[in-house]
């Protein structure tokens, strides 16, 4: 009798989310015999490789109970900085392209701070501030650019963007990977991480021991901006362009992600690993979907419906795990 | 501490606004056109107001104001500022409908009031117009959608040849450029015995197009071409047959000529894209606007060129 509990238990926690991804590969790969294939696999890899940077930084601001709705529009503002930056003939490549980098990284640590910074200092809800900066930062990228795509960027970073490791693992995901297992560290190991679940949790029981909550708040946002700066120059990497245009509704599938993965809106539960199979749930749904030659309307329907039943499963995941404990 | 922020922060509004506004004020006595475009973070529209503020410098007889929205399909922004304008009592409007059917309420009230309004770009839809007592044959400056996706359409039939496997990527559903472009490509479909292997929309956007186009490939490895409503969709498109390693063994054929996609087209990744001349046409309903407002009787469809741009006609 134990023992099933305890599986159920591990099931719930751990696998729940990953078995319905094992399940969507399992009946994709049966009705789409190209699905499989490596090639097909590596182009999921791709497609998820930006949504799960962006989604690595949101995991943080969720588990902090906060939400950010900024990283499309400040993923635009990155991508044009950085692209300015790295077309400046002015520069030697190499340079060029550590600066764009470093540039895209750091606005988005800035936006981050600000968005952060405004929450915590007049206690506004994230949500608001961030709606606010969602416009600013789309205005800011508009009025740098002039509106105009950034192209003709140095070749030797069009390569990278193109470049797959044994044939099949494109760079740009083995950097997405890096960066979850990263925040899976931090999150699971690190004295910050297990702050962040506590704040989550219990804001005011971590505020009463003494520590100051507002800084590992304002801490959650730089990271999330950091990520968004990093998703910048993937974006760039795979396609070659900085659009102030891009990125609308990336919000949207981060957040999607992060709640597919199983990490509570309320904060204090979740976890890193969750959200990368969230991303993956997501991007295998848009890529099997089409191979089976489902119409756009009924791709938008299914996934829709997903979204909603993987939140539905949580309710119960938490409370059956409170019933199982 | 707080004071002197609240009075910087406060200063610092005042400024923006003076600044901001400053160009409506400076409006004398020569005659004033409002201009209602769809979004300017769209560079076609961009280039338009661009190319609508140089014919205003260089003609000099009248005063411009161009007014955009944030995204395309923002109808309330549009009809906000007809509103406006029909409440400034400018001259003449000059209207690109986000929507073809939801701005003609408000170009008979703007007609009602006595103010001139040409539409361009994108026409207003027939049906409406009737039904609110405008004549049918409104005139319209544009130019035809249809004929141009029709002429890159047959370019890449010329290239590829009859009978050949090819994916349109279309625009929104329901924009009615996007309805024009793809009943262009489908005449295109049909001269040329085309085998339509999918035809489906990326919502105008490169990032969605370069993951359709990369699982289009999956699906469809042997696909020959590929007819793309629009720029920024050929963008992501090219992108993903490079990442595929079918790097100039897939034609790709765009509408817009945007700066990004001439030099794909100069490098030989991309096939041709179609300029409607956005500049160009902008200038051209002002001009008819004013031969309306000096006595002569225009209507119906005034079309503005359209023409294929490849490697053939770009330096």
């Amino acid at each position: 009798m134990m023992d099933t509990k305890k599986i159920a238990y591990f099931l719930l926690n751990e696998a729940g989310i990953g078995i319905i991804l094992v399940l969507l590969c399992v009946l994709f790969s049966y009705f789409v015999p190209a699905f499989a294939s490596m090639n097909n696999i590596s182009n999921i890899f791709t497609q998820i490789s930006i949504n799960t940077v962006i989604a690595v930084g949101m995991t943080f601001v969720i588990l902090l109970g906060g939400i950010d709705l900024s990283v499309g529009s400040v993923l635009a503002l990155c991508s044009i900085l950085a692209g300015l930056t790295i077309t400046n003939k002015s520069l030697p490549v190499p340079l060029a392209i550590f600066l764009a980098v470093s540039v895209s990284i750091a606005a988005g640590i800035a936006c981050g701070l600000f968005n952060g910074c405004v929450c915590e200092r007049w206690n506004i809800h994230s949500f608001v501030v961030t709606l606010g900066m969602l416009n600013m930062a789309r205005g800011a990228a508009l009025q740098v650019s002039n509106s105009r795509t950034i192209f003709s960027f140095p070749k030797s970073f069009n390569v990278v963007g193109t470049y797959s490791i044994f044939g099949s693992l494109p760079v740009i995901f083995i950097m997405a990977v890096a960066l979850v297992l990263i925040g899976h560290f931090v999150l699971k190991k690190t004295v910050f991480g297990r702050m962040i679940y506590a704040i989550g949790n219990n804001e005011e029981a971590v505020r009463l021991s003494g520590h100051n909550t507002k800084h590992y708040k304002i801490a959650a946002f730089a990271i999330c901006g950091a990520c968004v700066g990093v998703a910048a120059i993937l974006y760039m990497l795979r396609l070659n362009i900085a659009s102030p245009i891009l990125g609308n509704g990336f919000e949207l599938s981060a957040i999607a992600a992060v709640v597919i993965g199983g990490t509570s809106m309320n904060g204090g539960k979740g976890s890193m690993i969750g959200t990368l199979i969230g991303a993956a749930i997501i991007g295998v749904l848009n890529n099997g979907l089409l191979l089976l030659g489902m119409s756009d309307f009924a791709r938008q329907i299914v996934t829709g419906a997903i979204i909603v039943i993987a939140v539905i499963l949580d309710t119960y995941r938490a409370k059956l795990s409170l019933i199982l404990s | 501490m707080k004071k002197i922020m609240s009075v910087i922060v406060l200063a610092a509004l005042i400024m923006c606004l003076a600044s901001f506004s400053g160009a409506a004020f400076a409006a004398d006595k020569k005659p004033v056109i409002g201009l209602v475009m769809k979004s300017l973070a769209n560079e076609f529209f961009k280039a338009m107001e661009e190319g609508a503020r140089k014919y205003e410098a260089a003609e000099g007889n009248f005063t411009l104001i161009p007014v955009g929205m944030n995204s395309e399909t923002d109808i309330d922004t549009q009809i906000n500022a007809m509103e406006n304008f029909i409440s400034q009592k400018v001259d003449m409007i000059i209207l690109a409908p986000a929507d073809s059917v939801g701005l003609v309420p408000s170009v008979k009230k703007a007609k009602d009031a006595g103010i001139l309004v040409i539409n361009f770009d994108v026409t207003l839809d027939k049906q409406a117009l009737k039904d609110n007592g405008l004549p049918e044959d409104f005139l319209f400056v544009g130019p035809d959608n249809e004929e141009g996706s029709y002429l890159v359409g047959n370019f890449l039939g010329e290239k590829i040849g009859k009978g050949a496997k090819v994916i349109i990527i279309e625009g929104n559903p329901g924009a009615d450029n996007a309805k024009q472009r793809k009943a262009g490509f489908m005449k295109s479909v049909s001269d040329y015995g085309f085998q339509l292997l999918d035809s489906t929309t990326a919502h105008w956007e490169t990032e969605e197009a370069n993951t359709l186009m990369t699982n289009l490939l999956t699906r469809f490895p042997d696909v020959q071409g590929v007819m793309c409503a629009n720029d920024s969709m050929a963008l992501g498109a090219v992108r993903a047959i490079e990442a595929a390693g079918k790097g100039g063994k897939i034609q790709v054929v765009g509408f817009d000529n945007i700066g990004a996609c001439q030099d794909l087209i100069k490098e030989g990744k991309m096939l041709a894209t179609v300029d409607q001349f956005g500049p160009e046409m902008v200038a051209n309903a002002i001009k008819v606007g004013f031969r309306i407002l000096g006595g002569e009787a225009i209507s119906g469809w005034a079309k503005s060129p359209v023409e294929v741009v490849s490697i053939k006609n770009l330096k």
